[in-house]
């Protein structure tokens, strides 16, 4: 059985059809990719699973349960923690802080203070910058805070929106190694990117989404050499 | 003006423009505020408190000090380069100053000129004598300009003085100034004993401070404040520092037991009407940190904060009063002691405030400060309205509310109301300092900084805003219990949407999210206004240029929390770059992926 699942979603803005029947499936210690143009559903489909909003058909299920009527925070605290599209660091608080608030749910503060730790192993930029303001970091420093946030609520699998945007070249490929590390560790994620040719070269598993369907899928390395992905994403 | 000179850089770059141009600017920017402290009539009631007797009064400090602070401020605004010389500074200084005492000049010849009484009723022919010295209008209008020019040259040359000059010579102002304008409060104090009382008929004239006292207190502070940054203070750092440990932590030990010693003993020396400004502030003090917990930690902009303090005093009135209206009156509740009304008054300002959160929990920003001032104001028209009037009076208010006791001893003057006042805020700020470093603290700052990432990383933002409410309100519910035994009687008029607004200007001006910013803050807006009663009906005026001053040249208060501190610092251009070419990522770092995430 998948870790998370996706079962024929529907999801409306007002009345207009965001979504038309999405189904899709992240399996435990995998990446998964959404990929697509802008438009085409991938953030809705990840506010759908973090449960502001709501589908009207279909079923979210995490480990088997349903995650239809479960609040934001319940779905968090369940496991689905959030690397939001642009960052959305707490920009007044210091780095440590951040952190913290990543692990707002957990109350084992011995293994909190472990994880912490592990984030610095893993961004030693973060090490040197603990008690600076986050709002004063650079864009890429920004990204490994939101990462690293995420990562101290121990999630079971971590969605992460957009991280490419708005970085350099050089700041996005030091990203997805990042990404490639955290799922080494055995974090699975879910990876919604417009970076389609970076996005599918990392993912196990990927989905092509187009106006809020999913027009294609298949393993990321297959997707990189298909010719219609080619075409329309990869130029 | 220890302000203007030693005001952040942080706006020094928005003043764009040749060095010729600012000094004019500011010459007409401080002109423009003699004027205004002219026509709106503050200036004569000013006039009227003298600092020293038939010397100096309050209005002609005022003068002297915008004339000051216009040269001050061309000296602190100076190229960041700074590589000018003093002259063509003092020349710029000279400017902005003869350009301040100009705007006044102006005014004068117009009020000589035209018939402004009509529309401005404070520019009486009294003012115009003031203003000109007497000397009549064009002699006078020579020597305002004249003395605009030397005050300004005397700023810039003051604020760029070694700080071992400036600093006593400011800091023996500001004594001759408190002594002053104080005078009939500190005179009072200073009755007892032959010692003091002698001492006191030096200083002090029945009227006010005399030449003699004010050349003492200017000697002895500025004296004082001279060998304290000389040497005293280097000595005592040096002593403190080759202590023990242990004896350092007695000896701030010792300061905060002196401290509270001196609040404690304070009104006792003072007399019963600084007893009841102390209390005065105390309310305010325990409402702040109420609001703080709302607007400083959670972001909540709360517009009818007012609405807990009212429940606060109304459920206390209608369990302890002797009147038709109380509960036990009309029902089998007992008529209860304050002691026992108190928690139950808290108790129902969280019920109300929490109440109150609901409707608005999805309201954001603006929207929340204009939703909320309407729930505050619907509160009050409830209290005053005649369908209520049965149960709770109406207009007529609820009387002959008892004061306190404690076994025999009734509470029932300024002083003690105000250790009742100065214990429950005491206690209270020991939970709202407890509260800002708890779980809940965080989670408020998180709701603060972006609601839907909080929500995202797991906490609830609806119990958490629901509990900022209430916790909130509990502060302003207890304030409102004090009232109501400090007046006795309570009416609907006594909360109007000013109290909100009053609560918080003083946060803001204190620090916002900063406790002992909540203290600072009441006693410069409720304290200070409370002590100058004259100018009872331009203290909002005094707010509304409080809050630009504030605004302008320490945006993050007088006493700003850490937080607001490294904010405001992080604002002011410590930014640093993207350094895209430094690899940071996690490749490097094998430790990590032999230790694992999960265990």
């Amino acid at each position: 059985m998948a870790l998370l699942e996706v079962d024929a979603i529907h999801v409306f803005y007002d009345n207009i059809e965001a979504l038309k029947g999405v189904s899709f499936s992240v399996d435990t210690k995998q990446i998964v990719t959404l990929v697509g143009a802008n438009g085409a559903g991938k953030t809705t489909t990840l506010r759908a699973i973090s449960g502001v909003l709501h589908p009207r058909g279909g079923d979210i299920r995490l480990d088997g349960e349903s995650l239809s009527g479960v609040a934001p925070h319940e779905i968090a605290a369940l496991g689905l923690m959030q690397v939001p599209e642009g960052r959305r660091i707490f920009a007044r608080l210091t780095v440590d802080e951040n952190l913290a608030m990543g692990a707002f749910r957990r109350r084992d503060r011995q293994a909190v203070a472990e994880d912490k730790e592990r984030m610095f192993t893993l961004f030693p930029r973060l090490r040197e910058r603990q008690k600076q303001v986050a709002g004063t970091l650079s864009g890429g420093e920004q990204q490994m805070v939101a990462t690293a946030r995420a990562l101290m609520g121990r999630p079971r699998v971590l969605l992460m929106d957009e991280p490419s945007m708005g970085l350099s070249p050089v700041m996005v490929e030091n990203v997805f190694e990042t990404i490639r590390a955290i799922n080494e560790q055995g974090v699975t994620i879910l990876l919604v990117e417009q970076n389609a040719l970076l996005a599918l070269s990392i993912a196990d598993y990927a989905y092509v989404m187009e106006s809020g369907r999913i027009v294609l899928t298949g393993r990321g390395k297959d997707l990189l050499d298909d010719e219609k992905v080619q075409r329309a994403y990869l130029g | 003006m220890s302000a203007v000179s030693e005001s952040p850089p942080v706006h020094r770059s928005s003043v764009e423009g040749s060095p010729l141009n600012r000094a004019l600017r500011l010459g007409l920017v401080f002109g423009a505020i003699a004027v205004y402290v002219a026509v709106v009539g503050i200036l004569p009631l000013m006039d009227a408190r003298w600092i020293v007797v038939d010397v100096v009064s309050l209005g002609d400090a005022t003068l002297i000090a915008i004339g000051l602070g216009a040269g001050a401020a061309v000296a602190a605004r100076r190229s960041p380069g700074g590589t000018d010389g003093f002259l063509p500074l003092a020349a710029h200084a000279l400017l902005a100053g003869a350009v301040a005492g100009g705007l006044l000049a102006l005014l004068a010849i117009a009020m000589s000129v035209l018939d402004l009484r009509p529309i401005f009723i404070a520019l009486s022919p009294v003012l115009l004598e003031t203003l000109t010295f007497g000397l009549g209008v064009p002699l006078g209008s020579v020597v305002l300009i004249v003395s605009g020019a030397l005050l300004g040259v005397l700023g810039a040359a003051l604020s760029l003085g070694p700080v071992t000059i400036r600093k006593p010579i400011l800091i023996g102002l500001a004594f001759v100034l408190f002594f002053g304008v104080f005078q009939e409060l500190i005179q009072i104090m200073m009755q007892f004993g032959e010692v003091i009382g002698d001492l006191r008929e030096t200083i002090f004239t029945w009227e006010g401070l005399n030449p003699t006292g004010a050349a003492i207190i200017f000697v002895l502070s500025a004296g004082g404040a001279y060998l304290w940054t000389k040497s005293l203070r280097a000595q005592l750092h040096e002593g403190m520092a080759h202590l023990s440990p242990a004896q350092q932590s007695h000896v701030r030990t010792l300061k905060i037991i002196i401290g509270i010693l001196l609040v404690v003993l304070f009104p006792i020396v003072a007399g019963p009407y600084i007893g009841q400004v102390m209390m005065l502030v105390g309310l305010y003090v325990l409402m702040g940190m109420g609001l703080n917990l709302e607007v400083g930690l959670a972001g909540l902009l709360d517009l009818g904060f007012v609405a807990f303090f009212a429940v606060g005093a109304y459920t206390t009135a209608l369990l302890t009063a002797d009147s038709p209206h109380a509960l036990a009156a009309w029902t089998s509740i007992p008529s209860l002691s304050y002691w026992a009304a108190m928690p139950i008054a808290i108790l129902c300002s969280v019920i109300v405030g929490i109440l109150f959160g609901i409707p608005v929990l999805g309201v954001r920003g603006d929207y929340l400060a204009v939703a909320t001032m309407g729930l505050g104001e619907i509160v009050r028209v409830i209290v005053q309205s005649d369908m209520a009037a049965p149960l709770l009076a109406g207009a007529q208010g609820i009387l002959q509310i008892p004061k306190p006791r404690i076994g025999n001893i009734e509470l029932s003057d300024p002083v003690s109301l105000f250790y009742l006042t100065l214990v429950c805020s005491a206690v209270a700020a020991y939970f709202a300092w407890r509260l800002e470093n708890s779980r809940l603290g965080r989670a408020w700052m998180a709701v603060r900084d972006d609601e839907d990432v909080a929500q995202a990383l797991g906490i609830n933002i609806v119990k958490v805003k629901l509990l900022a409410y209430g916790l909130g309100a509990a502060f302003a519910g207890l304030a409102g219990s004090i009232f109501a035994v400090m007046l006795t009687s309570i009416y609907p008029s006594s909360f109007q949407l000013l109290i909100s607004i009053n609560v918080l200007a003083l946060i803001i001006v204190g620090g916002m999210g900063s406790l002992p910013g909540v203290v600072v803050g009441a006693i410069a807006l409720v304290g200070l206004p409370e002590l100058l009663r004259e100018f009872g009906e331009y203290r909002y005026l005094f707010y509304g240029a409080a809050l630009i001053i504030m605004m302008r040249i320490k945006p993050e208060g007088l006493w700003p929390s850490a937080t607001r501190q490294r904010e405001l610092r992080a604002a002011a251009g410590e930014l640093e770059p993207d350094e895209p070419q430094t690899a940071p990522a996690g490749v490097e770092t094998p430790s990590f992926a032999t230790q694992g995430l999960e265990k």
